[in-house]
């Protein structure tokens, strides 16, 4: 409990003193409890994501590091590896193959690797993985792009 | 010169310093068990004080400056009593007074000898004059081994050579044996500092604080992985390897693995300092290994437990006479063309194989 505090404690003032080193991350932790964070990344560029903004929330068990933090998107996505409805996201550095080394930041930068390279063998999005599985890449990134328009950008006029 | 005295630490196994110790710890070595309060003149636990309520002259009779003493014509006691006093304890309490500027007041006049601090000074002189024959035998002066002496070149004691580690005149010019002890000591110490400077910035990569900042002496330690050169505090490496095993987490890929480089390590071992080069690193591990070999296996318990680490064990195997434990490994050869190693086979483990209910 009270090294998990210290780990965050420590993230925390690396992420506010970094503020600008990843223009691509916004973290931001809970203003009462530091296991609650939300991050705002940037879509890759050269993806149907890019130019959306997609909200991520962290919860972070007691046991961290040991542990892996819990990680949603809170914008809803259309990527074969994030559950459309509750935003669960299928990445192994979150479940199995976790290390302490990792931190939020890192987090982070491994989703947007994630979005940028999907997994469509282990798909939590059934209907986007078989898009991409039977080779309907054009498929695929239209609908990731409308999802991203409607959901990820903010509304013209 | 102190390296002769048994170290009181040592002797009680809480000696922090370990080698670098200046004190002996060597168990032959002639304890001293003088009481210091009682050398002063007032020692406030009287005649229940767990330390020796004698003059030291009488204690250590191998001091080398004590020698020049037992020579001296007896002129009355409480003389003799006061020359006596330049044992090895009553020099570093001088010395220390050199340093806070007022050399000639000692701290605090023992009731037994009034006297005697003054007559001390004078007689020196013809002292060492008379009776010292080979130059081996020249005390070393103690204030200009504690950087400066008052009496500068009027000085009836030697003045060390320069000690080129520790930048201290202690170095004394006739006595070989104990210049290259002191050297070698001195050497040993400063590197040891050093690599504690080195290792000072390092830190853990599971709870992102430098190592050596960490609040309670147990925690300032490395922990060393066998297979790469990542370093950690032993506390947060050991919790990591020995966390359990949730949401299907491997334990040799992710647990037992170099959370940096996921590089597997079998064992982890625990280092005051960090390591510069691979030669640092196998010495700290080796000298880990040794200490454990020492130590009698709880497991195996003299024969009468069953070590699940077998050979591998780091912890010594022997049985109550002192013979140490002698391994057979059987090979066995497995049906698709492997070998396997046989351990005790045991009837149990044929019965809770049978699934029987």
């Amino acid at each position: 409990m009270q090294a998990s505090r210290a780990r965050l404690f420590k993230e925390y003032k690396e992420v506010q003193r970094e503020k600008t080193a990843d223009p691509d991350i916004q973290l931001v932790c809970d203003d009462s409890n530091i296991f609650k964070w939300t991050a705002l990344i940037k879509g890759p560029s050269e993806t149907p994501y890019e130019g959306g903004v997609f909200q991520l929330a962290f919860s972070v068990p007691e046991q961290y590091p040991l542990q892996p933090p819990q990680v949603r998107f809170l914008t809803k996505i259309f990527h074969p590896n994030v559950h459309f409805k509750t935003g669960e996201i299928c990445l192994d550095i979150l479940k199995n193959a976790w290390s302490p080394a990792w931190t939020l930041q890192s987090v982070c930068r491994a989703i947007i690797a994630l979005m940028a390279h999907p997994e469509p063998d282990s798909p939590l999005n059934c209907d986007s993985g078989n898009l991409l599985r039977s080779g309907d890449v054009r498929g695929y990134q239209s609908m990731a792009r409308m999802y991203t328009r409607l959901a990820a950008m903010p509304k013209k006029g | 010169m102190s390296k002769r005295v048994l170290c009181k630490f040592f002797a009680h196994g809480a000696c922090l310093k370990g080698e670098h110790c200046e004190f002996s710890h060597d168990w032959k070595a002639p304890p001293n068990n003088i009481c210091t309060f009682y050398q002063k003149g007032v020692c406030a636990y009287g005649s229940r004080c767990r330390y020796d309520h004698v003059k030291a002259s009488r204690a250590q009779p191998s001091t080398p400056s004590s020698s020049i003493i037992e020579n001296q014509p007896l002129v009355s006691e409480s003389v003799v009593l006061g020359n006596t006093r330049i044992t090895s304890n009553d020099v570093t309490t001088a010395a220390e007074f050199s340093l806070s500027n007022t050399p000639y007041v000692l701290p605090s006049i023992p009731a037994w000898n009034q006297e005697s601090v003054h007559h001390d000074f004078l007689r020196e002189d013809d002292v060492v004059q008379s009776i010292i024959t080979s130059p081996s035998e020249l005390p070393i002066c103690s204030f200009a081994a504690a950087g400066n002496c008052p009496r500068g070149e009027q000085c009836p004691h030697v003045h060390g050579d320069l000690c080129p580690s520790c930048g201290r005149h202690c170095l004394h010019p006739f006595r070989p044996e104990e210049r290259e002890e002191h050297m070698m000591s001195c050497e040993n110490k400063q590197k040891h500092l050093e690599a504690l400077k080195r290792s000072q910035e390092i830190e853990c990569s599971v709870c992102l604080e430098r190592v050596l900042s960490k609040p309670t002496a147990a925690e300032r330690k490395f922990g060393l992985l066998s297979e790469c050169d990542h370093p950690f505090c032993i506390s947060c490496i050991r919790n990591w390897r020995s966390s359990n095993p949730t949401l299907g987490m491997d334990v040799n890929s992710t647990l037992r693995a170099c959370p940096i480089c996921r590089k597997l390590s079998y064992f982890v071992v625990p280092s005051v300092i960090w390591y510069a080069t691979s030669d640092e690193k196998l010495e700290i591990i080796d000298t880990y290994k040794a200490k454990l070999k020492s130590i009698d296996c709880k497991h195996f318990d003299f024969g009468d437990g069953n070590c699940p680490f077998g050979t591998s064990c780091f912890y010594k195997h022997a049985y109550r006479d002192g013979r140490l434990e002698e391994v057979a490994l059987r090979h066995l050869g497995a049906a698709d063309g492997d070998t396997i190693i046989a351990k005790d086979i045991r009837l149990s483990d044929f019965l809770a194989n049978m699934h029987l209910s």
